[in-house]
Order: C-alpha cells, then structure tokens, then sequence
C-alpha cells in the first residue's frame, strides 16, 4: 500500500485468458486517460499491465488483476495490483535482473515493468503465488 | 469508449408488471411496513450473524479481509436491510438494489455466493419471526411478504450482473477486433504487412507462416513492418517483431519496422528491448524509400529525370 494516498472503488478483473490480458490493459489504458496521465506515463502504464498481467495468465496459472485510481496530495495516479495463486518466483531476483525467461521468450517483462513505473511491490512464495503491486503517477497533474 | 456499467433499469410500466409477477401488491408492501418495529429490533443480530457467516466460509471471506470494511459493509446492509420495510418501492429503490447487484458483480462476487448468501439471511429472519408473539397465520403471511421482496431484490440483482457480462463481453469483442491483420503487396518485391491493435499469440504465429508464405511466392526482398496501429509493444510483440525479422532474413529478405511513436521508443527502451538491429524509419513512407533503395531503385522525380 502507498502511504497518505487516497484510493477510490476498486474494479477487480479475471485473469483467465489470453483475451483478458487485452481486456485489462484497455482498462488500464483508460483509466490513465481518464486520470490525465500524458502520452508517455499512458504508454508505460499500458504496457506494465500487458506484462504483468500476461504473467499472471502464462506463469501463475491465472488470477486477477485489481485497478484503482489514486490521489495524494493534489497528484493522481493508478494503482495496480496481480494476483494470482500460482507456483510463485523461485528465484525472485533472477527473474527481476531480466533477460531470463522460463519460457521462450525474452524474459523481460518483470524488470521492464519495474523501470515503467514509479512504485513496484512484489510478493511471492513458492506454491503460494505471486501479488504485484504498481503505482504510478500522472506525470503532469492538473 | 464502453456505455457506464449502469444496467438498465426498469420504467415505471415493467416495474409494475415485476411487481405483479412477485405477488408484491399493496397488501405485502403494507404487511412490509408493518413489520418496520421487527425489523429494527432484530437487524443488528441478523446482520452480525450473516457476517459471521460470511465470515467462515472461504469463498466469501477473501472479500471481506479488512475488519474496516466489514464495519462499512454492516452499516450498508443496515439500511439495506429497513429499506425492504419501507412499504414503497418505486423506481429509486429499483435503481438502489440493481447498485447493490451491479457492486457485487463489478467485485466479481460469482452470483451462487450472492444469492447463497441471501438465502442465508432469509433464514435468519425466519429463525427471528419465529420466535414473535403471533399466530401461526401470521408469521406465515410475514415470512411470505418479506421471502417476496428479497427474491425480487435478488432478481434486480441479477439483472445487474446480466448487464455487467454483457459489458464485459462487449469488451472482449472489441479485444478480438483488434486482432485481424492483412499482407499487402505494395511495390514488385516489396510486401508490407501492418500491424493493428493487439498481437495476441496465437495470431502472431498465423500472421508469421502467412507474412513467410507471402515472401516466398513473391519473392519478396522487404517486408516493411508496420506498427504504428499497435497500441502496446510489450515484450511480447517485441519478441514477435525480432523472431519475425530473423525468419524473413532467412527467406534472403529484409525487414524495415516503420510507424514507431515517440511513446512506444520510450517504452521499449525502458522495457529492455533491443531493436536496433532492425532497420527502422519513423513513418511508412520514409520506410518505403528505404525499401526502394535496398532495392536499389529510386523514385526521382520527373523533373529530376529530366535533367
Ligand atoms: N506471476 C508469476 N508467477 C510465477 N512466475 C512468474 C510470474 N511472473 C513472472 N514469473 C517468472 O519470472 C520470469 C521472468 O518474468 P518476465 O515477465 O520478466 O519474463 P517472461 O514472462 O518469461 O518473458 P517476457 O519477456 O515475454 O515477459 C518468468 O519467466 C517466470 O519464470
Ligand atoms: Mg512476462
């Protein structure tokens, strides 16, 4: 949780598909231009949804994604939040050091995700899952 | 943009003929109001007893992880609760209850807990009701007038939730919209194949095989991808970009990435995708120049070959 920021009604969404990663970052993406985000943090907030939620379909087995907007002192913001139930990072700091996928692919989506926004949480255990929390920051707030 | 997730709600004409349907007619609403009193000395137990229910059972609990928020949600379901013994429902009260319905959805709370849990709360008004000084006759009429007015909230209810996965079914459509993508030959030898909305994986790989099949039967030498339609470039259409790229090389063609916005650089870089080993141009048109110039053509211009 971010300390002193404001969070309004939460909208929960299923991650059990391939579609829904699209469905959720739509809302992301909506949501950040709702809130006034310009063109750049809209992009980075997108794009860290794609990826986040993409693991939790592809790596955790699935779960679901919690999106909020916040405000803290006159700044607004979007908080995200992956939950899923699966196998949890075995090696939490491999997988965040990036270019190491477990699949196929390049295996940067974690440590990518992290550099695009302004506050990155992680939480996992093995066998337990794995909760993902962003924040980020409208970058010029009205 | 979506329609707002409000489901519609009923006039006053369909209101009139649910009413009737539910056997809720003026008679119920009065009974209803008659029992206010009951209702006010017995809904603190019932509501603390139905949290406590929902409280021990798993599929409920994980909603209600935070003891503020079960505080809140008691408060709610207080006036929830003296709402049904108002003796009046009118549209308001319809609009009210599809709310309730349309939170709970939103909360991805699977309507079988939601309408559990209000049989749940059916009984303990009847385990209440039960124990009234009235006749048998009585109690009868009451647990009937209030089981009518608690199904026909849980309908409202539904109808909410019914509107709330028409929406998100909407959702999808347009998601899957998104996803088709044709080949187009734009010059001899030179294929351009651009990119809309979302590259989900299992059409990447179709339209892969297809951009590869494209390439051979033409003998094809650029294939100018075109990505100013995509709305993210995540990792995953990175990757589909780079593994593309390296399957027409090995076709003896080249490939030309145009159409990347100042916002998808940033984001990749950030990411940690390297793409410079693509040629890239800013716009399809410079990138078609390009083309033409790997292929050692050029378009000059009449006046150029006249001099
Ligand atoms: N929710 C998750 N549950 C379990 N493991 C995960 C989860 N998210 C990431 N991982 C692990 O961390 C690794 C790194 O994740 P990351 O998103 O960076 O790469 P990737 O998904 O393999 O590839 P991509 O570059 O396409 O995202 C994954 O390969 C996977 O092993
Ligand atoms: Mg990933």
């Amino acid at each position: 949780m971010t300390p002193g920021a404001h969070a309004s009604s939460t909208e929960r969404l299923q991650i059990e598909a391939e579609a829904d990663v699209v469905v959720v970052r739509r809302r992301a993406r909506e949501l950040a231009i709702a809130q006034g985000f310009d063109a750049f943090a809209v992009a980075a907030i997108t794009t860290a949804a794609s990826e986040l939620s993409r693991n939790v379909w592809c790596h955790g087995g699935g779960g679901h994604a919690l999106l909020e907007t916040v405000s803290d002192a006159g700044r607004v913001g979007l908080r995200l939040r992956f939950i899923d139930e699966g196998p949890g990072i075995a090696d939490l700091e491999l997988a965040l050091r990036g270019g190491c996928s477990t699949g196929r692919s390049l295996g940067l989506g974690l440590s990518g995700s992290r550099r695009l926004v302004d506050a990155f949480h992680i939480e996992t255990s093995p066998g337990e899952g794995t909760t993902i929390e962003v924040l980020k920051w409208a970058r010029f707030p009205h | 943009m979506l329609p707002d997730t409000t489901p519609v709600t009923p006039d006053a004409h369909t209101l009139a003929l649910r009413l009737r349907f539910f056997r809720i007619d003026p008679g119920v609403l009065a009974r209803l109001a008659a029992l206010r009193p009951f209702a006010e000395r017995t809904m603190s137990d019932i509501i603390d007893r139905f949290y406590e229910h929902l409280l021990s059972q798993p599929e409920t609990r994980d909603y209600l992880d935070d003891p503020a928020l079960v505080e809140r949600l008691k408060r709610k379901q207080a006036a929830y609760f003296l709402g049904m013994f108002r003796g009046e429902i009118d549209l308001a009260y319809v609009q009210g209850r599809m709310k309730v319905g349309a939170v709970h959805a939103k909360l991805a709370v699977a309507t079988q807990w939601y309408v559990g849990a209000c049989t749940h709360y059916l009984q303990l008004i009847h385990e209440h009701l039960h124990r009234e000084r009235a006749s048998d006759e009585e109690r009868r009429a009451s647990f009937e007038a209030i089981e009518r007015i608690m199904h026909f909230d849980v309908s409202l209810a539904i109808d909410a939730y019914i509107a709330r996965h028409h929406e998100s079914r909407l959702r999808h459509q347009e998601a899957i919209r998104e996803l088709s993508t044709p080949v187009i030959r734009v010059h001899d030898r030179v294929l351009l194949l651009p990119l809309v909305g979302t590259i989900d994986s299992a059409r990447a790989q179709r339209v892969m095989e297809s951009v590869l099949v494209r390439i051979g039967e033409e003998h094809a030498r650029v294939l100018l991808l075109d990505i100013a339609g995509v709305t993210v470039v995540d990792t995953q259409v990175a990757d589909y970009l780079l593994k593309t790229t390296s399957a027409v090389r090995l076709l003896g063609a080249k490939t030309i990435l145009t159409g990347i916005s100042p916002q998808v650089a940033r984001t990749v870089v950030e990411l940690g995708v390297d793409l410079t080993s693509l040629y890239t141009r800013n716009t399809l048109s410079d990138g078609l120049d390009l083309a033409l110039s790997l292929l050692d053509k050029q378009i000059r211009t009449i006046d150029q070959e006249r001099v």
